[in-house]
């Protein structure tokens, strides 16, 4: 086994609610310090996917492992002890607390909560709101907030666990092309600090630009995995998202292309 | 702003307010040093209401079961001749915690409203069995006889409060509370926050009793009988809830400021108007939630916002 192994490994893991297959024996490993991009039509397991990674649901069969230690064994409240930390897709603030204090309450619990003091887990959330960029509204409640700052105050929440994984569930959704650009900027970052992001995105040029491998999923299958512009030009990623109508379609209109491009190619050599 | 202490202006009077009412004996007037231990009474209750249904947000129909079984130790201790409130008071807390924490594991799993179901159940079979254990004097209840210093019972009262009070303002102020305040804003969130939920909610629901339950073994030594409808009795279930979401609940004054409001309004109607004196209590729960979901403490922060603020209240914090 290689290092990157070793690291995050999705093995075999299926998860059913009832007759629903959710996912059907997903494989894939996450190498340290990758941004992995999770791709795939609306309901094809994503989020499913991340709720299995982040210990919240256990899967029905097959397992993840995290440093060697199956993330179903640990308890939810212990995930993010181990290194593991998510965003949630619907956003779920402590609508009563400020910003700060939403924060603050991830630096007192997260993995490196216990060595924090109460004050220190504020000064912690300070530092935080000024990487994501909410410090201006630290004292407000986190129910004044708006859609792309809830988006932010998920991030800033997930960080203050101190992850070494981060995983983003659609934190770039609903923000306009400029929040878009400063949501990469900051993924970046973090990413430069080491931190390995897993990040289920919509927006296609976003994910392409950040992500260093792919995973699509489709109906609970994984149908493609590699670098960003390989997974693209994979017929059965294009058949996902566009329907076989459009792949044969496509196939029909390169072949002419190419035919029309072949009998070009002589008038051209005169 | 912020913090989860609430209005600290309104800690200040209520920690003023109990300064003053350390010199009610020497009044020597007992009709106030009675109706000063039971504001305290009260307020010990409602802060221990506090604890669980206002900052942990689990509600409980039940937290009577505490003062109940504060007041029964009291008792027992009495029929084995150890007729000292001072030895009660540390012994009560000490059933309590046991008997939240056997009690909480299973249903502290539960979330929500079937946790406040599975209380007031426990509180109605708790005083079921209490009455037919004829070691605790069964239907007919206990004697205790009381010391011929009788201000010591005040006092004592006096302590549990003011402990009382010291120990939500201490959480409130700490991981511990904040923990309490994530679960009730999202139990979901805090667990992925690295908060172990259940272990939480046991603890505050213990500490919750063990502040009911010192209430209750002073009651029974100042009211020198006890019997299962006294130590049971459905006012001391309601009153502090109801002080409770009057003053403010998920703040530190709030139940105090609670327990002084209505102990006034309640004394002055109930010399004038004996018999429906109680009618006014159900009409202050209707008002209380139609109209001040948040309490007294919240009416400043809302006047902020003038109507459109109180509106705003209205609609966001209704349950």
């Amino acid at each position: 086994m290689t290092a990157n192994s070793e690291f995050l490994s999705i093995r075999n893991v299926s998860m059913h609610f009832g007759g629903l297959q959710a996912l059907a024996d997903v494989s894939f490993d996450v190498a340290e310090g990758s941004v992995v991009g999770l791709i795939g039509p609306n309901g094809s397991g994503k989020t499913t996917l991340m709720n299995v990674l982040s210990g919240v649901l256990r899967p029905s069969s097959g397992s993840v492992t995290f440093r060697g230690r199956r993330i179903a064994d640990v308890p939810t409240y212990d995930v993010c002890k181990l290194g593991i930390a998510r965003t949630f897709q619907i956003v779920k603030p402590f609508a009563n607390l400020t910003v700060r204090e939403n924060v603050a309450v991830g630096a007192m619990y997260g993995r490196d909560g216990s060595k924090r003091h109460f004050s220190q887990a504020f000064e912690r959330a300070n530092e935080l709101l000024e990487i994501v960029g909410l410090a201006r509204v630290a004292e407000r409640p986190a129910s004044d907030l708006t859609i792309p700052d809830r988006k932010r105050l998920e991030v800033a929440k997930a960080l203050a666990l101190d992850p070494d994984v981060l995983l983003l569930d659609e934190v770039m959704a609903g923000l306009n092309a400029a929040e878009v650009d400063e949501a990469l900027h900051l993924l970046r970052g973090l990413s430069a600090r080491g931190i390995t992001l897993i990040v289920v995105e919509h927006l296609m040029k976003a994910i392409m630009s950040i992500s260093t491998t792919i995973v699509v999923i489709a109906e609970g299958h994984k149908i493609a995995e590699g670098a960003p512009l390989e997974v693209t030009s994979s017929p059965l990623v294009i058949e996902a998202y566009l329907g076989k109508r459009y792949v044969e379609r496509k196939r029909a209109a390169d072949a002419r292309s190419a035919a029309h491009n072949a009998a070009e190619a002589p008038a051209a050599e005169s | 702003m912020g913090g989860i202490s609430g209005s600290r202006t309104a800690l200040y009077v209520v920690v003023g307010v109990l300064v003053a009412m350390l010199f009610v004996p020497a009044l020597q007037n007992g009709y106030y040093e009675n109706l000063c231990r039971g504001i305290l009474m009260f307020s010990a209750m409602a802060l221990g209401w506090n604890f669980i249904g206002g900052y942990a947000g689990y509600v409980s129909f039940g937290n009577v079961v505490y003062f109940g079984l504060g007041a029964y130790t009291s008792a027992a201790l009495a029929e084995r001749g150890v007729e000292n409130v001072w030895v009660a008071i540390p012994l009560a807390m000490l059933v309590a915690v046991l008997f939240a924490v056997v009690l909480g594991i299973p249903i502290l799993r539960l979330r929500g409203h079937y946790f406040g179901i599975a209380t007031l159940g426990i509180a109605v079979a708790t005083q079921e069995i209490i009455a037919n254990v004829d070691a605790l004097g069964g239907g007919s209840g206990v004697t205790l006889r009381q010391a011929a210093w009788f201000s010591q019972y005040y006092y004592a009262m006096w302590l549990v409060c003011a402990g009382s009070l010291l120990v939500t303002w201490l959480a409130a102020r700490s991981k511990f509370g904040y923990a309490l305040v994530a679960i009730r804003e999202n139990e979901d969130a805090a667990a992925v926050l690295g908060i172990n939920a259940t272990a939480y909610k046991i603890a505050a629901w213990a500490i919750s009793g063990t502040m009911a339950a010192a209430a209750g073994s002073v009651f029974a030594f100042a009211n020198g009988f006890v019997d299962p409808p006294t130590a049971f009795s459905v006012d001391n279930n309601v009153f502090p809830i109801v002080m409770a979401l009057l003053g403010g609940i998920g703040t530190v004054a709030g139940p105090l400021v609670g327990a002084f409001v209505l102990t006034a309004i309640n004394e002055s109607l109930w010399s004038r108007f004996p018999q429906i004196h109680t009618l006014f209590f159900g009409a202050v729960i209707v008002l209380v939630v139609l109209f001040l979901p948040r309490g007294l403490l919240y009416l400043r922060r809302g006047a902020r916002g003038g109507w459109r603020g109180f509106i705003g209240s209205l609609t966001a914090y209704r349950v």
